[in-house]
């Protein structure tokens, strides 16, 4: 009997064991989430706020080696509402050791900020660089296929990524008057029958990986609707990015710079404004740029443990967007910002920002907005 | 405004491919860390990085290198494969640094 019992007893326990072993697929629940103050003065008009906390589920779903889904949400309070977002849902499949296949909604590799740099527990300062997020001129995601790989030149290394998607459609001022000839990167729906076109090229050209260079670029022969006056206005974007993260001894620590410029062309096209009930025809050269900047550095070979977890942060940021348009603007923007790292995933962040603003939605003069952040950020 | 636009996106390929011509030479990458080991039995002489030195060099360029502990074997397969293609690695810079994440956690 005591042996039947034993014998039993060892069963279940084998097939216990059993359950703890990997399976063949697997899926894994990561993401990032974040939480802060923020203190306001624009021209003399003050506001606070503690932000409501972000959250980015990212589900990840390993189907084998070569096949696997992934996906990203976005829940956020923006005032009282809870505003949701697919930031990427793709399908990929490695072809070969210098290829992988892409389809489905995935992050445009134009530029690197918005593809590899713009997670909360990534980005060293709590808000985005000039020209991206919303109403920037960088696009951040879209639905279509894409190919990817790299290369290994014996030392240097070449990566790329080629993409076809449904592509932006411009704003004929018909919703909003004052954003009329603004490429709208967040409708998703294909309006017409031309597609996107766009890729990047990454060179590291060092041994040690520490620099890359990258050069951007994004077409469309068509951002109207099939039936609209608008069906042939093209757009050319193209961007140059930067990075370079090197250990340096003499400075006891590591020096992180990016980076980026954006480039948007958009052919001339006819839009209206109606003043006193008439409708006023008025065009524009459509073309707009932005730029980014940042220094880091951590002194990791400090001797004090307190110093090694610290981060000093800097970045300079201007956009320009075109002269004649409703949504006309000039901007530069300093950031300035003292991080602590509790772990590589998290992170603690003080910034001070300045802005001043030309012109923009509505508005002819100059406008400064000062803010002090502070941001709370974790990977998981 | 598109042949000046066509004109600069020239311009910039042209540096580009310059660039790439540059440094795509077969010019061998020197040892001057301890953590690497020598590939002997290539004729071409290869220096080979180790999954700790890659661990560190390449996860660092976009952020802070993370914990091999956070994580068991089986997470941080699936892990390196959404890197590979997030990041656009190679497959060996993936598989060592795998590697080493699973033999250090």
């Amino acid at each position: 009997m005591t042996l039947i019992i034993l014998g039993l007893g060892s069963s279940a326990l084998a097939q216990t064991y059993n359950t703890f072993e990997p399976s063949k697929t697997q899926f894994m629940l990561r993401g990032y989430g974040h939480t802060g103050f923020e203190y306001l003065d624009t021209g003399g008009e003050q506001e606070s706020t503690f932000l409501g906390a972000t959250f980015a589920p990212i589900f990840l779903y390993k189907h084998s080696d070569k096949l696997m889904f992934e996906a990203e949400l976005e829940f956020e309070l923006e005032g009282n509402e809870l505003k949701t977002g697919l930031e990427y849902a793709d399908v990929m499949y490695v072809l070969n050791k210098h290829m992988t296949v892409r389809a489905g909604k995935f992050l445009l590799p134009f530029g690197t900020f918005m593809e590899r740099l713009h997670p909360a527990w990534i980005n060293r300062l709590p808000s985005r660089p000039l020209g991206f997020g919303h109403d920037g001129i960088a696009p951040a995601s879209d639905i279509g296929v894409e190919l990817r790989g790299a290369f290994d030149l014996g030392g240097p290394k070449l990566n790329y990524a080629v993409y076809v998607t449904n592509g932006p459609r411009i704003k004929d001022g018909s919703e909003e008057p004052e954003e009329a000839g603004m490429l709208d990167f967040g409708y998703y729906e294909d309006v017409n029958l031309a597609k996107a076109l766009g890729g990047r090229i990454g060179l590291l050209p060092l041994s040690d990986s520490s620099m890359e260079w990258g050069i951007s670029a994004y077409m469309t022969n068509s951002t109207g609707a099939e039936d609209s006056d608008y069906k042939d206005v093209g757009a050319f974007l193209w961007a140059l990015d930067l990075s370079y993260v090197k250990s340096i001894t003499p400075l006891q620590g590591v020096v992180d710079i990016k980076a980026q410029y954006n480039s948007s062309n958009v052919d001339t096209a006819t839009y209206y404004e109606i003043e006193d009930g008439i409708s006023e025809p008025y065009s524009f050269d459509n073309q707009s740029s932005s730029f980014y900047t940042q220094l880091s550095y951590r002194p990791i070979m400090s001797g004090s443990d307190f110093m090694k977890q610290l981060e000093f942060v800097g970045r300079y940021s201007d956009f320009n967007a075109p002269e004649g348009a409703e949504w006309e603007e000039k901007s530069t923007q300093y950031a300035f910002g003292l991080n602590y790292w509790l772990s590589w995933r998290s992170v603690v962040k003080f910034s001070y920002q300045t802005t001043k603003m030309e012109g923009g939605h509505d508005s002819d003069g100059t406008t400064r907005t000062n803010g002090l952040f502070v941001h709370w950020a974790i990977g998981f | 405004m598109k042949t000046t636009t066509n004109f600069k996106a020239a311009i910039i390929l042209s540096v580009m491919a310059s660039i790439m011509v540059a440094c795509s030479s077969n010019k061998k990458p020197i040892a001057t860390d301890t953590a690497t080991e020598v590939a002997g039995s290539e004729v071409d002489f290869k220096i080979e990085k180790s999954g700790a030195q890659l661990w560190g060099e390449v996860c660092n360029r976009c952020h802070i290198a993370p914990s091999p502990a956070d994580y068991n074997d089986t997470d941080w397969e699936t892990i390196s494969l959404h890197m590979r293609v997030r990041a656009n690695l190679t497959e060996e810079e993936i598989t060592k640094i795998e590697s080493f994440l699973k033999s250090a956690n």
